[in-house]
């Protein structure tokens, strides 16, 4: 098992809470955090410090690296399925698409601005 | 990249207010395509209004900090302001019927706890077919692609659920 810092953003974006608060509120310190994330197995301590800060359980923070592998593989096949049906589909247009579905439609306004904002996109 | 230009709970709180103050609009562009999921990127967030002078207008604009610039040379409408800046004012959609027809074909979309009515993705599509202006043409490619995938993603979740059924 292993910490998932995609979740523990998600739980903080829904709480209003920036992940510096999060790290403050938990006890738990930057590098300490950052180390934890690329680490295979974590401590059940630095989890519980987390998840309670977060108020959620602490299994809510973890990832299987199984599952996303398996969530991703489905993502992908699915976008082959779609772009395959039709030879004028994009294939990046359809599984960035299937990418943004995932999201909450706020996270996806978000991205679609804050991506005009970088110098090498364009409206 | 600065931070107040991307959607924030300032901008929440207008739309909030032109709610509460029962003012009939929609998202529509590329922001209301974003929220459906279409890969696309967009400078503002286009608002069309059935009314303009809908009273609710000015007092969600007080409430906001705002204030409503008028049409000045070639210039449209406008809004001026920190949390109502990232907004444009449409009162007509080249290439669609009237706010209230067009509503049949719009839904409602949760913004955390606020909802906000958006167009549905294929009249979007249908009314960058009439404008044709270039960016209109860059951008219609990814919005066909992302209604395909929409709907038959759609048809994909559904064939799961009901092999799954039975």
């Amino acid at each position: 098992m292993q910490l998932s810092g995609e979740s523990i953003r998600k739980l903080c974006r829904a709480r209003g809470l920036s992940l510096n608060s999060l790290l403050k509120r938990s006890g738990v310190s930057k590098t300490a955090f950052y180390h934890l994330l690329h680490k295979e197995t974590v401590l059940p301590r630095s989890i519980g410090a987390l998840a309670t800060a977060l108020g959620v359980r602490p299994s809510a923070l973890l990832e299987e690296r199984d599952r996303e592998r398996r969530r991703a593989l489905r993502l992908l096949e699915a976008a082959d399925r779609i772009a395959g049906s039709d030879p004028s589909t994009d294939l990046d247009n359809v599984r960035h698409t299937l990418l943004l579905l995932e999201e909450e439609p706020i996270e996806r306004l978000r991205r679609s601005l804050i991506r005009a904002r970088k110098p090498d996109h364009h409206e | 990249m600065p931070e107040n230009l991307i959607i924030t709970n300032k901008e929440i709180v207008f739309l909030k207010e032109l709610s509460r103050h029962k003012v009939e609009f929609m998202i529509v562009g590329a922001a209301a395509a974003a929220l459906q999921g279409a890969p696309v990127v967009t400078q503002d967030v286009d608002l069309w209004f059935k009314d303009l002078s809908d009273p609710g207008i000015p007092k969600a604009l007080r409430k906001s900090g705002g204030i409503f610039v008028p049409a000045f040379g070639r210039n449209p409408p406008t809004f001026a302001g920190d949390a109502v800046k990232l907004f444009d004012i449409f009162l007509t959609m080249h290439g669609l019927r009237c706010f209230s027809e067009e509503k049949k074909n719009s839904y409602e979309v949760k913004l955390g706890t606020l909802k906000v009515r958006v167009l549905n993705l294929d009249r979007i599509i249908k009314s960058k077919e009439t404008v044709r202006r270039p960016k209109d043409l860059l951008i219609l490619p990814v919005l066909r692609d992302a209604l395909k995938t929409i709907r038959q993603g759609k048809r994909i979740r559904n064939s799961g659920r009901t092999s799954r059924g039975q």
